[in-house]
């Protein structure tokens, strides 16, 4: 479970650039759920993101997961019960290390690392059957440097390294969005497969909005750092991409206004 | 022909006593390539954590210690220096090069603290290379046995380490911080403890140079952090870098052939004074060598040392 508690972040305060990014935002999220946020650039997603793993210190508000206010947590403590996807796949794997020994990390990030020999015969024998399951051949090159994979490789990696552990909380932020249409597909075949089998909490970014339409439980959309829209259960079952695109034009022409 | 016979005469001759050396210095070698190539963190407090070594060392030796306590008294000092470093880096961004000649700058005044004065004779007092078996001590054979066995050590214990559970956050740490971050590896401590680590085989090397040479001079680390890069360059160029195992062994391999060419150009008669410059040059040229033969073009946006 997750649970944004009106956070609120003020980059650059005081000065002539002065933004808002996170505005009193609210969101909850039950254990298992799965959702979509979509939103134009600068509405807030990615600071909503950074937040919640604890890269974005927030001014105020709070951040609980499963019970836990985590809010004062730093990265590394939070990454107990949190895993992420970046978009860029540069950032979510170590280049100059192995398939396996970036498996390795993965599978350490909630528990406590010890003088043990860390790659053995059982783990490498369990990351190759993890990786099978793509179907990348990435389970016959545990050895490679991660830097010699491809960047649909490396976002499939990033992802099964994400999900193994079964996270409490699974952030995707844009995760398919720097990938090829066919490449794009695989990660996030392989996504919801992954979600629907761990039942894991998930919160996917994404301005893809025909995967916002086909995917998860419900549809957050942000707005000026606030949740702006919530579509969940028939209605999301429903809904469909002329919809979805509808709620940004409405906001468009709010701004117009605005302006 | 006359020339080259003496060179090559006085070159062997000389075999011994640059291996020695060699062996001795391979600690600075392995404290310049721990930060440079596993944290990516281009460090230079090397240049002022080996004469704090040697420093450290001298003092506790006049002061009539043991030669293994005087050690670990410089190995504890290193540590704390290099920590210094990595916190200037981390608590004020401060750029990792501007923050090692920070601590090397001051590191000087607090050589000659220690010391009290700039040069110190620890001729005579006990040291670990009068504990070589069947040897006489003070001679080079003594010395090469004691700092190889230290090497060989010290190189099965961090191939060790660098492969357990512990020892891969670590090199993730370098590989990518926010990757490492966002696994559960705390950057703070990794970074603290690495760079000491790599400061405290630096004045391990500096002790151990003192206790070798019979004296502490605050001026002894000087140009150090140049000659260990190319030294490492060497070793990286003979044995790579692609598996833990050939990084660990790159700077022991890379010393020992670095001061030997050393050796060979002072034998056939290359003033020492020219030797920095010779070594500056060579390492700009190892540095530069990937943008030779490409005269257009942008140049790519990273230095190539962080490569």
């Amino acid at each position: 479970m997750l649970e944004i508690r009106s956070a609120r972040k003020v980059f650059h305060r005081g000065q002539p650039d002065e933004k808002v990014a996170l505005d009193g935002l609210d969101l909850k999220l039950a254990t298992g759920e799965f959702a979509v946020v979509i939103g134009s650039n600068g509405a807030g997603k990615s600071s909503m993101l950074n937040a919640i793993s604890g890269a974005l210190v927030l001014d105020s508000g709070g951040i609980v997961i499963n019970g836990d206010d985590v809010t004062a947590l730093p990265v590394h403590k939070r990454a107990v019960r949190l895993a992420r996807v970046f978009q860029d796949p540069m950032k979510g794997t170590a280049a100059s290390m192995t398939v396996a020994e970036n498996m390795l990390l993965a599978e350490l990030r909630a528990t406590k690392r010890t003088l043990r020999q860390g790659l053995n015969v059982k783990r490498l024998a369990d990351y190759k059957e993890r990786l099978a399951l793509l179907g990348l051949g990435l389970e016959n090159r545990l050895n490679t440097r991660v830097d010699l994979l491809s960047g649909g490789q490396r976002q499939s990696l990033s992802l099964i390294m994400a999900v193994g552990g079964k996270p409490d909380l699974l952030l995707l932020d844009e995760h398919t969005a720097a990938l090829d249409p066919r490449t794009a597909d695989i990660v996030m075949q392989a996504t919801v497969r992954a979600v629907d089998a761990l039942k894991l909490t998930t919160l996917m970014v994404t301005h893809n909005m025909q995967h916002a339409v086909d995917f998860g439980h419900s549809v957050v959309m942000l707005d000026a750092g606030k949740v702006r829209l919530e579509i969940s259960g028939q209605e999301k079952a429903d809904v469909t991409v002329a919809d979805l695109i509808g709620h940004f034009a409405v906001k468009t022409d709010r701004m117009l206004l605005a302006s | 022909m006359d020339f080259i016979q003496t060179t090559v005469e006085s070159f062997i001759s000389l075999i011994p006593v640059t291996l020695a050396q060699s062996l001795i210095l391979s600690f600075v070698v392995l404290g310049i390539m721990i930060p440079f190539r596993t944290l990516n963190f281009p460090d230079l407090t090397s240049e002022g954590a080996f004469p704090l070594g040697g420093c450290v060392c001298g003092v506790m030796l006049a002061a009539g210690a043991g030669p293994l306590t005087a050690i670990a008294a410089a190995l504890v000092a290193g540590f704390a220096a290099g920590c210094c470093t990595a916190i200037i880096h981390l608590r004020f961004r401060i750029h990792t090069l501007l923050a090692g000649i920070l601590m090397l700058t001051m590191l000087y005044s607090v050589n000659l603290r220690i010391m009290g004065k700039s040069n110190l004779s620890v001729f005579g007092q006990p040291t670990v290379f009068d504990w070589a078996p069947f040897m006489r001590p003070g001679f080079p054979a003594s010395k090469i046995v004691i700092a190889g066995l230290i090497a060989l050590v010290v190189f099965l214990v961090l191939n060790f380490y660098f492969k357990t559970e512990k020892g891969t956050a670590i090199r993730a740490v370098g590989a990518n911080p926010d990757m490492a971050e966002a696994q559960g590896i705390n950057v703070w401590a990794a970074t603290i403890g690495g760079i000491g680590l790599a400061s405290a085989f630096s004045a391990t090397s500096g002790a151990l140079m003192v206790q070798s040479q019979g004296f502490a001079d605050v001026n002894m680390g000087l140009g150090i952090l140049i000659n260990g890069l190319a030294a490492l360059m060497i070793g990286e160029a003979i044995v790579g870098k692609q598996t833990v195992l050939r990084q660990l062994a790159a700077p022991f391999v890379g010393a020992v052939v670095y001061y030997q060419l050393v050796s060979v150009c002072l034998a056939a008669g290359m003033p020492p004074p020219d030797l920095k410059l010779a070594t500056g040059l060579f390492v700009l040229i190892m540095l530069a060598a990937p943008t030779l033969g490409r005269s257009r073009g942008p140049l790519p946006e990273r230095e190539t040392i962080r490569e």
